[in-house]
């Protein structure tokens, strides 16, 4: 205590010292600056506000004069002071505040600060306390804010003064300047390349280094690196695939093959077979593309050995990309029919075994973009038949079940349809129902179709109620021929000199294809009457699934059976006997036979899963006759009709 | 996923006249490689900087065009390359045994 004591008094007397040197210096300095007057208001403005905050450190010192820590205050009190007075000189600037520095100078640094010319000595003696300041440290950043800028601009002329008083600089002057900034620009070029050159160099000189395995693994697992992969892939199978070499020498002597007799032989392309969506299914359709002639699309049903995956699939074929398809479309459940939309070259539409209608597009991803509710308003019924009909504006989908309901859909609004027909024929031995199995439209008409049954009988149905025959079967016309359910139905392609839109073919498993003329809509007969086929044709061994004409030539149309035949028949030639007849695939029953637009290549879609592409070549070639010998030879099976017996 | 890509390359490299495929960067670091891993370095600087050199070709000549394929056909064989923003994939074949 008494140490202490002794320490305080000892403090006290330099304080007192310090004091007394300071107002001496004070005092000198004031007499200076009055005499000098140099920094003028501002050492005015300096000493006034030294005096205010030299009063309030004379607050805070005289607030505690006796406690040892206040002595220590005191002592940091009067440290500050002496800071704050040397460094006042020092800075002129009023932003900063009372520096907050930490007291840790040693009474060494006191008296040298203190030694320092032109400071004044702060009154330290005590005023009377008004109010107690809290002295405490903080930094302040100095920020300069710029003022705004205030854009101004007159609202009448706008140009500038001196655009209407330069005189029209000649046209050498201008074509100078241009090549000057020409020059410049070139210039500034050059010199970016120069350096750009000197870059390249670097990098190369570089140590180039590989990937690690992490790296590797992170960018497989992206999936911009999956679609890049897919994409690329396309591009560089489809031009593996070139047969052709553009850079064959001709001049060079090669050994010329004998030549395929191809004169009576369809020639195979290629099939259609991807390991991951095609094993175990079967096709169930197959539909060529108006819009891009190299693609197709298949539809397959179930796998039954795997459960995870989806029930039905769509397959959109590329002829140059044998390996793999081009798009692979999922459905929930079975897809029985698929085809192009004929008037939107991305829409693929198909009909499923729950009775929904799916629509895929090939910009989008692998689920159906479209679907028809599970409702009572679509089918409730597997959907065989699908047909487009109309014109590009104005289309529609009609499509098929097999509980009769015949629904006509438009491709944006699926979730009802625009109108739906049941088929009933009440003079049916069981049920009112008919069981359409497949469905056709002549070419060109959109208002009444043909629809073959699984009775083995075709009616006439119109969509609509018309002056002289209600919408729905045709109850009168009963085309009677086959003896088990029709399997395809398809009528003749509108094209040609001559007209045969009203024929049209069926088969069914009765093992037979048959030839009908279509009675007109309009010359309904008023008692039920039967109408028989033109002809038969009986070749085949097995049931017969599919029949198409083929759209380029009039005599020509194609069936497929479940023998794994293939049958092309040429009605100008021979109509007992097909006119080539091939064995496709494995011997697995041919399901479904699509021709091409332009009537060189049929897709055979067969129970295995794969998609036979097969060209027909010379035989698909129409001459000019054949419009009239087929005419002849229908009128001649029309007669034979007429006449039974006379064969 | 790596296992579709796998497959794709398998398919690819199984094709009859199919020497080699690599997948690069646009580094050209190799990702994936049918080739040693010296030859396919070697590819990987090479092409890729001529991928590069094409691709400003291209683009200088008109601005708004882009490259999309290259296909380089020598003496022995032909190198096709389908470059990408980010990646590049190689394959070099030998177009006689591929057109028996």
């Amino acid at each position: 205590m008494d140490r202490r004591k002794e320490e305080l008094e000892k403090k006290r007397q330099k304080l007192a010292e310090l004091r007394r040197a300071r107002e001496e210096r004070r005092a000198v300095l004031e007499s200076q600056s009055n005499q000098t007057q140099s920094s003028g208001s501002s050492s005015s403005t300096n000493n006034k506000d030294r005096k205010a905050i030299d009063d309030l450190v004379a607050l805070v010192l005289g607030e505690r004069p006796s406690t040892p820590s206040a002595g220590g205050a005191s002592d940091r009190g009067s440290d500050t002071g002496s800071e704050f007075t040397a460094s006042r000189p020092a800075s002129s600037n009023f932003g900063y505040s009372i520096p907050g520095t930490p007291v840790s100078e040693s009474n060494g640094n006191r008296s040298s600060i203190i030694s320092q010319p032109g400071a004044p000595a702060t009154p330290v003696s005590s005023a009377a306390p008004r109010y107690v300041a809290e002295l405490s440290e903080f930094q302040t950043a100095a920020v300069d804010i710029p003022p705004l800028e205030k854009v101004e601009y007159s609202k009448e002329i706008q140009t500038s003064e001196g655009s209407f008083d330069t005189p029209q600089k000649s046209e050498e002057e201008i074509r100078k300047e241009i090549m000057d900034e020409i020059e410049m620009l070139e210039k500034e070029r050059e010199a970016e390349l120069e350096e750009e050159r000197k870059r390249a160099e670097l990098e190369k000189v570089e140590e180039f280094q590989a990937l690690s395995e992490d790296e590797k693994k992170l960018i497989l697992a992206s999936p911009e690196f999956l679609e890049f992969i897919d994409t690329s892939s396309k591009f560089v199978e489809r031009a593996l695939n070139e047969t052709y070499d553009f850079m064959k020498d001709y001049t060079l002597g090669i050994d010329v093959d004998s030549d395929e007799n191809s004169g009576k032989r369809v020639k195979f392309v290629c099939d259609f077979w991807d390991e991951k969506w095609s094993r175990n299914r079967s096709v169930t359709d197959v539909n060529w593309s108006t819009k891009y002639p190299e693609l197709l699309v298949s539809s397959h049903n179930k796998n039954p050995a795997t459960v995870n995956e989806p029930d039905g699939v769509a397959l959109v074929w590329n002829l140059h990309l044998q390996d793999r398809p081009e798009f692979v479309f999922h459905s929930q459940s079975d897809v029985l029919s698929v085809m192009f939309s004929k008037f939107h070259p991305n829409y693929v539409i198909g009909g499923t075994y729950s009775g929904q209608i799916v629509l895929w597009d090939t910009r989008a991803k692998s689920l159906p973009v479209l679907k028809t509710p599970l409702s009572a308003g679509g089918h409730t019924h597997p959907v065989y038949s699908l047909e487009m009909v109309g014109t590009q504006n104005a289309h529609n989908l009609i499509t098929g079940s097999t509980d009769g309901f015949v629904c006509s859909w438009q491709l944006d609004m699926l979730a009802q349809p625009q109108d739906y027909l049941e088929l009933l024929h009440p003079s049916h031995n069981k049920t009112d129902e008919v069981s359409v199995t497949c469905l056709g439209f002549p070419d060109n008409e959109t208002t009444t179709f043909w629809v073959g049954t699984e009775e083995g009988n075709v009616y006439q149905a119109g969509r609509y109620d018309q002056a002289g025959s209600k919408a729905g079967i045709n109850q009168t016309d009963t085309y009677k021929g086959h003896y088990g359910s029709v399997t395809g139905l398809h009528f003749h392609p509108l094209y040609g000199s001559v007209d045969f839109s009203d024929l049209f073919l069926t088969c069914s498993v009765d093992w037979t294809v048959k030839l009908w003329r279509a009675k007109s809509a309009s010359k309904t007969s008023s008692q039920p009457t039967n109408i028989t086929p033109l002809y038969s044709f009986e070749h085949a061994d097995d049931y017969v699934y599919d029949v198409k004409w083929s759209p380029s030539h009039p005599a020509l149309f194609g069936s497929v059976d479940g023998n794994g035949q293939f049958d092309l028949w040429n009605l100008n030639a021979d109509t007992e006997e097909p006119f080539v007849s091939t064995s496709v695939g494995s011997g697995r029953a041919l399901n479904k036979l699509a021709w091409d637009k332009e009537g060189n290549k049929t897709a055979i879609g067969s129970s295995d899963g794969r998609v036979y592409v097969y060209d027909i070549g010379e035989i698909a070639n129409p001459k000019q006759d054949d419009w009239h010998l087929l005419q002849k030879n229908v009128s001649e099976m029309i007669t034979n009709q007429e006449n039974p017996g006379t064969k | 996923m790596t296992f579709e890509i796998d497959e794709t390359l398998k398919r690819l490299s199984s094709r009859r006249g199919v020497k080699a495929v690599v997948i690069l960067n646009s580094e050209g670091q190799a990702i994936r490689s049918t080739l040693d891993e010296e030859l396919t370095k070697q590819y990987g600087q090479l092409i890729s900087s001529l991928v590069q050199q094409a691709r400003t070709t291209v683009a200088t000549l008109d601005d708004q065009n882009d490259l999309t394929f290259l296909r380089v056909r020598t003496k022995k064989h032909e190198i096709m390359i389908a470059p990408d923003h980010e990646y590049l994939l190689i394959v070099v074949q030998n177009p006689q045994e591929a057109m028996q």
